[in-house]
């Protein structure tokens, strides 16, 4: 592996939630059945088109990336990223190319070779306006992908930048040329050939039976290795009490959404274990800024930089995390998550502070003279609406306690409670006055120049839907992201966070945890804070603790030694 | 006739209804504005009402139901595979509630103003008044993880199935069945068992049932050859009514088993906005009420010769 070119890299928080003393030893004989419950079926098995959860697991134990993110979740240079598509790599001398050499030994499914031609191809499809692909906006550094010989793909950038690295090796999921050649990338999504997707990992995909189940079995003559467990299965119940009661009940393993409420009946039950572990989501309450009515005109009421301020005194956020979440979710800092080594956990906030929020209010001559408890100023009252997607039962809990404790600043808030795709409708048009939104981030802290940045308001395609703009967030994160040196960029960060906490655009209100529930059989690896299934082939189930499923199935036989001459990274 | 009117109905309410196809993804950063719209252009979204009705009238036209968004395949295929399952939802629970209703209707009338009546009118009560999702989420945790008999959810089990011989898959249909077809059948059962019993009642004042105590027969006997006879006939009507209620509360009931038929495929697709699957949901639905209305219609002509001969 070539030296690494950046000066200083850093590491994300530790996020790797280890299970315990269940990672041990593996067994002398693999095999068993895994049964995921979950309420959602994927919506493509297609890597490049691919935007649920659901559909990230499968197409991400299914194909491979050309290297893995490293446990740590390093994404600066190639540091503690491993091996896997590609064997090895080397850096250009002006580091503004990296070559990557495929393995030799990997095979498609279908028992093709994994080629270059096939990591040129998959660029030109993630990158091409035609298929549409979600991740292409982050692929725009890489300027060409180029096929030096059959084993190396050359990836060419328009600058060095931090991530360059992660940007080739970790957002493309390489996919077969020769198994697509000839469908235009226009008629990808609803073709046949997504549905029965045929990649080169450690599993192989085996049915997708819509709206019921996916399977995938072990892939036993992977170049990487067999994987321990014999098939996965996703067993889809679109209803999510259901989903869990699939998981209680012993139908399932896994169940990977748990809320406090289930914890009890989880404790109770001596065949289940939870892991929790810091996620990458944080949720907030946000203020428009602009008029609803008039975009190019201020928010009639949060316009004010003061006034948001007050409100967001006003709210207790400990009280609402610990009432909701009980212990499976801390404050939400700002616009990133503890997850990331860049985030200081000590990041000022502006306090909870009820009286202080009324002065203010008083000084900013928002009163109540007509002692109805609430507000006005020049006869406009203090009363504004908060949206919140009833599919979400903590968000419309925190809107409520939002509500009691704005009431008792004096503001009167209507919860606006609407199925998700109106809730998604309103905030994409920005027709809301607060809207109880969510992140679900990257990897890396760059994506709250996207939430967040002036970018994100101007473009037509920006995400920045409470239209929150600054000059000095948005050059402190440009700073802070180019930046190469840790302790500089970590200072960078927290000037970008100080500025937009300050400003409070949102009332930045919890960072939920990550609770999985799996059985007590299931020997574990262990789960990333982005990606708990990441290490999915290396869990076990013991012979003596097996049951009937674990023996059915057509991948239930032993798997079959690979060939001496294919060997492991 | 109907078909285009439900279709033009259907049609106009789902696109009135916030949100498109696309929306579903607003928190994943990374499908951008610019790429939800590269999505409605390529499906046509983007262009006029009136030209997306056109051109949805014209495919429909030609038994065509469009393609659906959420499954990526043509609507034809999305329900042929889940209507299948919802006639047999339904027609377990059409005939067991029938049966069932029919049956506790007549232990009502033989045993009528006794505790056993108060009490099986109660419930009937109880049951015909109680929504559908709960009983059925109540339904759910009682018998598969209070008192685990029956399993969670599907049509089968979808990690063994494949794996049973044809005996065991006979089987674990029916395991899977039995849940959803029995909560469908007690809630149906109930508004039958209270018709039923009136209908009965109704009849036991008239003269041919005077004449047959007179007779010597024993109530009993009565019940079954003379007043159930004929107090069949409103039930009969009611078969054509129950087909849409039956046909509503699988909706909710196949949502809560994860029974994959018509009730949660249209579910599913009005909340991803799969426009053309919603209407070509509510399409197969009122077609499967009309036909069911027919049936009750030829059932009632059949039972009663006083129609057929009008």
């Amino acid at each position: 592996m070539a030296p690494l070119r950046f000066i200083s890299l850093f590491v994300l928080a530790g996020v790797v939630a280890c299970t315990g003393t269940e990672s041990a030893s593996p067994p002398k004989n693999a095999g068993g059945t895994l049964v995921i419950s979950t309420p959602g079926d994927p919506d493509v098995l297609i890597p490049a088109l691919m935007s649920s959860i659901q559909a990230g697991q499968i197409t991400e134990l299914v194909y491979d990336h050309l290297a893995d993110i490293g446990d740590s979740l390093t994404i600066v240079g190639d540091r503690g990223f491993r091996p896997a598509l590609a064997d090895q790599w080397s850096w250009g001398a002006d580091s503004l190319s990296i070559a990557f050499h495929i393995h030799p030994n990997a095979r498609w499914h279908d028992g093709n070779p994994v080629r270059a031609n096939d990591v040129k191809f998959t660029h030109a499809a993630y990158t091409d306006s035609a298929l549409g692909s979600p991740a292409r906006a982050l692929l725009g550094n890489i300027d060409s992908v180029t096929v030096r010989d059959s084993s190396t793909a050359v990836f060419w950038y328009a600058k060095r930048s931090a991530q360059q690295f992660y940007d080739a090796a970790y957002t493309m999921l390489i996919m077969p040329e020769h198994v697509w050649k000839g469908t235009p990338f226009s008629e990808w999504r609803p073709s046949e050939i997504g549905k029965k997707p045929v990649g080169s990992g450690r599993f192989r995909f085996q049915r997708w039976t819509p709206k019921t189940a996916v399977e995938i079995v072990a892939d036993t003559g992977n170049y990487r290795g067999a994987p321990k467990l014999s098939r996965v299965i996703w067993s889809i119940s679109p209803d999510f009490n259901t989903a869990v009661t699939r998981f209680l009940s012993g139908e399932a393993d896994i169940f990977e959404a748990l809320r406090p409420e289930h914890m009890a009946e989880v404790a109770k039950n001596p065949a289940l274990r939870v892991a929790t572990f810091t996620s990458v989501d944080y949720l907030f309450a946000a203020f428009n800024l602009r008029d609803q009515t008039n975009k190019a005109r201020p928010h009639p009421i949060f316009g004010s930089r003061d006034l948001r301020r007050a409100l967001t005194m006003a709210v207790d956020r400990a009280a609402i995390v610990k009432s909701v979440y009980d212990t499976l979710a801390k404050p939400a800092l700002g616009p990133m998550v503890r997850a990331f080594a860049t985030t200081d956990g000590a990041q000022a906030q502006i306090p909870f502070d009820l009286a202080g929020a009324q002065a203010k209010l008083d000084s900013l001559g928002w009163r109540d003279g007509n002692g109805d408890g609430i507000r006005e100023r020049n006869g406009r009252p203090l009363r504004f609406s908060l949206l919140v997607p009833g599919s979400s039962k903590a968000r419309v809990q925190m809107a409520v306690l939002i509500q009691e404790q704005l009431r008792q600043a004096g503001a009167r808030v209507e919860v606006e409670q609407v199925e998700f795709p109106t809730y998604a409708e309103r905030t994409r048009k920005r027709t809301f006055d607060m809207v109880m939104g969510g992140w679900h981030t990257q990897a890396s802290p760059g994506g709250a120049r996207q939430s967040w940045g002036t970018a994100g308001v101007r473009a037509a395609s920006g995400s920045n839907y409470p239209s929150y703009e600054s000059a000095a967030f948005d050059a402190s994160m440009d700073s802070a992201l180019m930046e190469l040196d840790f302790a500089k960029k970590k200072a960078l960060f927290a000037r970008a966070y100080d500025t937009i906490i300050q400003d409070a655009p949102a009332i930045w209100l919890a960072e939920p945890k990550a609770a999985i529930g799996y059985h007590k059989r299931l020997r574990t690896a262990p789960m990333r804070a982005d990606a708990w299934w990441s290490h999915l082939a290396d869990w076990w189930i013991p012979e003596n603790e097996r049951i009937p499923r674990d023996n059915a199935g057509p991948a239930a036989a032993v798997p079959a030694a690979r060939p001496d001459s294919q060997k492991t990274p | 006739m109907i078909v285009a009117f439900v279709a033009t109905i259907s049609f106009v309410l789902i696109h009135l209804a916030p949100g498109d196809p696309f929306s579903a993804a607003l928190e994943n950063p990374n499908v951008t504005e610019e790429l939800r719209d590269d999505l409605r252009r390529q499906y046509g979204l983007d262009r006029p009402l009136t030209e997306q009705f056109g051109r949805y009238a014209a495919q429909l036209a030609h038994a065509d139901l469009g393609w659906s968004f959420s499954h990526e395949r043509p609507v034809r295929a999305v329900l042929a595979s889940a209507l299948p399952n919802t006639l047999l939802l339904m027609g377990v629970a059409l005939f067991g509630s029938f049966a069932l209703g029919i049956l506790v209707a007549l232990v009502q009338v033989a045993r009528r103003g006794s505790v056993i009546d108060r009490l099986l009118d109660g419930l009937s009560l109880v049951l015909s008044s109680m929504p559908d999702f709960w009983f059925a989420i109540l339904a759910l945790l009682a018998f598969t993880y209070w008192l685990p008999i029956f399993p969670v959810g599907g049509a089968v089990d979808a990690v063994m199935h494949d794996s049973m011989g044809f005996g065991g898959r006979v089987v674990d249909r029916l395991r899977h069945l039995a849940l959803p077809a029995f909560t469908l059948t007690i809630l149906a059962a109930a508004g039958v068992a209270r018709f039923q019993r009136a209908a009965l009642i109704d009849v036991l004042p008239a003269d041919y049932i005077r004449t047959a105590r007179l007779k010597g027969l024993t109530e009993g006997a009565i019940l079954r050859r003379h007043a159930l006879r004929n107090a069949l006939l409103p039930i009969i009507s009611l078969i054509g009514l129950a087909f849409p209620a039956l046909l509503t509360g699988a909706v909710f009931i196949e949502k809560v088993f994860a029974w994959p038929g018509m009730g949660l495929t249209l579910v599913s697709a009005i909340g991803s906005r799969d426009y053309p699957l919603v209407i070509g949901s509510v399409i197969v639905g009122s077609i499967m009420v009309t036909v069911g209305s027919l049936i009750a219609d030829l059932l009632y002509a059949y039972a009663d010769p006083r129609i057929r001969g009008a």
